[in-house]
C-alpha cells in the first residue's frame, strides 16, 4: 500500500482550491459564490496541515484553527449583507444587483 | 517530537498603542449600553481624544525597535508610521463624520455606536498589520481591518446601493483573503516558518543554493494577487468604484486611506521583509501592475458624472504610484540610501490628507442637501467662495502641484524610481500625473466657471470645518516640512532588518 505523503495533501488542497475558485467565478447566486469561497479557505487548511505534518510542527495547524476562526466572523459579517440586501430587493441573483453603475 | 510549550511573558509596554485602542473600542461598546445618551457627539470626542492618546503613546515609541510574543510582534518605526498614518487618518475620518450622521443626506439612520466602534476595530487592524512579524498577525490584522470595512461600507442600510456595494467589496475581498491565506501556506510550506525574518533567512539559504523553487514563486504570486485586491491594483480594482460609490461618504474617505495602508503595509511585511531575497522576482511583478493601474485609474476617471466614483477611479491612479514605489525597493547596495519603502509612507500620509480632504468637500456639501455629481458643484466658488478654495487645494495637490504635499510625494516616488534605474517608471509617473490633471482641473473648471443652478448650500457644520481646517493644514504643512517626515519614515531600514 502506499504511504502517505504531502503531495496527497497538497493535491487534495489544490483540488479544493481550484473548484471554489471556479465556483466564484462562474456562478451567480451569492449563497453559493459565499460556498465556493469557503471551498477555497478549506483548501488553504488542508494545505496548511499538511505541511505541519510533514514538517512535524504545531505551527501549521494552530494557523489553521485561526483561519477557521476567521472564517466563521467572515460568514457572519457576510451573510448580515446578504440578508439586508435581500429585505430591500429580494434577490440573492448578483447579475440583478446593478444599481451602481458608471 | 513536537516542540514543548514555552511561557513567554510578553512586553505588554510596547503595545501600548494598540491596547489603547483596543481599550477605546471595548468602552464605545460599553457606554452604548451603559450611558445611552451619550450616544452620538460625546462618542466622536472619547473616540477623538482615544486615537489622540494613541497616536501620542505611538510618538513616545520612536527609536524603540523591540519584538515580543517570541517576535509576532514588532514595535518597530516601521509600526510607528503606520500608526501615525492610521491614527491621522481616523481622527480626520471622525471629524468628517460627526455632522453627517445627523444630516439628512442618508436615508433613515445610522446607528452612531456601532460606527465608531467598527472605525476603531479596523485601525487596531491596520496597526497590527504594521506592527506584524509573523504571517499570522499579518492575516489576522488583515481581516480585522476589511471585515470592519464591509460592514461600514452597508452602514446605509436603508439605501440599497450601499449594501451592494458592501456586498461586491465582501465578495471580492473575501476571495482575495482565501488568495492571500493560499499564498501563505506555500511560504509556510516551502521555509518551514511563519516568522518573517525566518522566512527571510532561510530563503538567503536557497537563494545561494541557486536557483527559485516553483513553490516559492507560486506563493510570492499568491501574496501579490491577495493583496493587490486589497489595495485596489488593476486588474483586481473591480470592486473599488462600486464600494466608494455606495459607501457612505465618510465611510469612502476612511476606505481610501485606512485598508489601503493596511494593504501597503502588508505587501512591506511580506515582500520587503520576508521575501527580500526573491525580490528580482517580484519588484517585476510590481512594477508592471503600477504602470497599468495608474494609468486605468486616472484615464477612467475622466469619464465619470459621479464624483465619489471618480475619486474611487482616482484613488486607484494613487494606487499606481505606491505600487511604483515599492517597486524601486533593492536598487543599491546600501539600504540606507534605499528611499523605496520611505516614500511609499510618505506617500500613504500625504494621501490621508489630501483624500480624506476631497471627500469632506462631498460631505460638506451633502450635509446641506446637494448631491454627489459633478454638476452639483456647478458654481460653488461663486456661493461658497471658501469651500470652493479648499477644494481647490485639494485637488491640486492630488494633481500633484508644489507647494502641496502632493508634489512632494510623488517627487519621492519618483526619486525612488530614478534611483533604482526604472526610468520608464518614472516618465510613466509622469504621464499619468499628467492625465490626472484632466480629472481635477475639469472638477475646478465646474466650480469656478459655471453658472450655479440650485440654491447657495446653507448649514452649519463645525466639526467638519475643523477637520477640513485640519486638512488643509496638513497638505501645506507635510509639504514644508517633508524633510523631517522623510528622514522619520527612512527608519524602516533599521526597523524591517532586512537581510541583504
Amino acid at each position: 500500500m502506499e504511504e502517505l505523503t504531502a503531495t496527497h495533501f497538497l493535491l487534495l488542497s489544490a483540488a479544493l482550491f481550484i473548484i471554489g475558485m471556479m465556483g466564484v467565478l462562474t456562478r451567480r447566486n451569492v449563497i453559493v459564490i459565499f460556498m465556493s469561497v469557503e471551498l477555497m479557505i478549506n483548501g488553504v487548511n488542508v494545505a496548511l496541515i499538511g505541511f505541519a505534518w510533514e514538517q512535524n510542527s504545531m505551527v501549521g495547524q494552530s494557523f489553521a484553527l485561526f483561519v477557521i476562526a476567521v472564517a466563521a466572523a467572515e460568514s457572519i459579517v457576510g451573510l448580515g449583507i446578504i440578508m439586508a440586501l435581500q429585505r430591500r430587493i429580494d434577490t440573492i441573483d448578483v447579475a440583478d444587483v446593478r444599481q451602481l453603475r458608471e | 517530537m513536537l516542540p514543548g510549550l514555552e511561557t513567554v511573558n510578553p512586553d505588554l509596554a510596547l503595545l501600548t498603542p494598540h491596547l489603547i485602542i483596543l481599550g477605546l473600542a471595548l468602552l464605545l461598546l460599553a457606554i452604548d449600553v451603559i450611558v445611552p445618551r451619550w450616544r452620538g457627539a460625546p462618542m466622536a470626542y472619547l473616540t477623538i481624544i482615544g486615537y489622540a492618546a494613541a497616536l501620542v503613546a505611538t510618538l513616545l515609541m520612536i527609536d524603540t525597535n523591540e519584538t515580543t510574543f517570541n517576535g509576532m510582534f514588532r514595535a518597530d518605526d516601521f509600526s510607528v508610521f503606520v500608526n501615525i498614518i492610521v491614527l491621522t487618518a481616523g481622527i480626520l475620518s471622525v471629524l468628517i463624520s460627526i455632522n453627517y450622521m445627523t444630516s439628512r443626506a442618508e436615508p433613515g439612520s445610522m446607528p452612531v455606536p456601532e460606527y465608531y466602534t467598527l472605525i476603531t476595530f479596523s485601525i487596531l487592524g491596520t496597526m497590527i498589520v504594521g506592527a506584524a512579524g509573523d504571517l499570522l498577525i499579518v492575516f489576522l490584522g488583515i481581516e480585522m481591518t476589511s471585515l470592519a470595512a464591509y460592514t461600514l461600507t452597508g452602514f446605509a442600510r436603508h439605501r440599497t446601493t450601499s449594501l451592494e456595494g458592501a456586498l461586491k467589496y465582501f465578495l471580492l475581498g473575501l476571495f482575495a483573503s482565501a488568495i492571500l491565506v493560499y499564498g501563505m501556506a506555500w511560504t509556510y510550506g516551502a521555509t518551514g516558518t511563519t516568522n518573517l525574518t525566518e522566512i527571510a533567512t532561510e530563503l538567503t539559504a536557497f537563494d545561494t543554493a541557486g536557483g527559485v523553487e516553483a513553490s516559492l514563486l507560486l506563493a510570492v504570486l499568491l501574496v501579490i494577487i491577495g493583496l493587490g485586491f486589497k489595495v485596489a491594483a488593476v486588474p483586481f480594482h473591480m470592486w473599488t468604484p462600486d464600494a466608494y460609490q455606495g459607501a457612505p461618504t465618510p465611510v469612502s474617505a476612511y476606505m481610501s486611506v485606512i485598508p489601503k495602508t493596511a494593504g501597503f503595509a502588508a505587501m512591506v511585511r511580506l515582500l520587503v521583509q520576508a521575501m527580500a531575497p526573491l525580490r528580482d522576482e517580484w519588484t517585476i511583478i510590481i512594477a508592471v501592475l503600477a504602470v497599468v493601474t495608474m494609468f486605468f485609474g486616472n484615464i477612467v476617471a475622466i469619464a465619470q458624472t459621479d464624483v465619489k466614483r471618480m475619486l474611487g477611479y482616482s484613488s486607484i491612479g494613487h494606487t499606481g504610484y505606491m505600487l511604483a514605489a515599492l517597486a524601486a525597493f533593492g536598487a543599491s547596495s546600501d539600504l540606507n540610501d534605499d528611499l523605496s519603502v520611505t516614500s511609499l509612507l510618505f506617500y500613504l500620509l500625504a494621501y490621508a490628507f489630501m483624500n480624506i480632504g476631497a471627500f469632506a468637500v462631498v460631505t460638506w456639501l451633502q450635509d446641506r442637501g446637494r448631491g454627489v455629481d459633478v454638476e452639483d458643484f456647478r458654481g460653488l466658488a461663486s456661493q461658497s467662495p471658501y469651500a470652493a478654495v479648499i477644494m481647490t487645494i485639494f485637488l491640486l495637490s492630488l494633481t500633484g502641484l508644489p507647494p502641496l504635499v502632493g508634489f512632494y510625494a510623488k517627487y519621492y516616488v519618483i526619486l525612488a524610481t530614478v534611483d533604482a534605474d526604472l526610468i520608464w517608471l518614472a516618465v510613466a509617473i509622469v504621464l499619468a500625473s499628467a492625465a490626472s490633471a484632466f480629472v481635477y482641473l475639469r472638477l475646478i473648471a465646474t466650480m469656478y466657471f459655471s453658472q450655479a443652478e440650485q440654491p447657495a448650500p446653507e448649514g452649519s457644520t463645525p466639526f467638519l470645518g475643523a477637520g477640513l481646517i485640519t486638512m488643509v493644514a496638513g497638505t501645506v504643512l507635510v509639504g514644508v516640512f517633508s524633510g523631517q517626515v522623510i528622514d522619520l519614515a527612512q527608519e524602516w531600514v533599521e526597523a524591517l532588518t532586512v537581510p541583504f
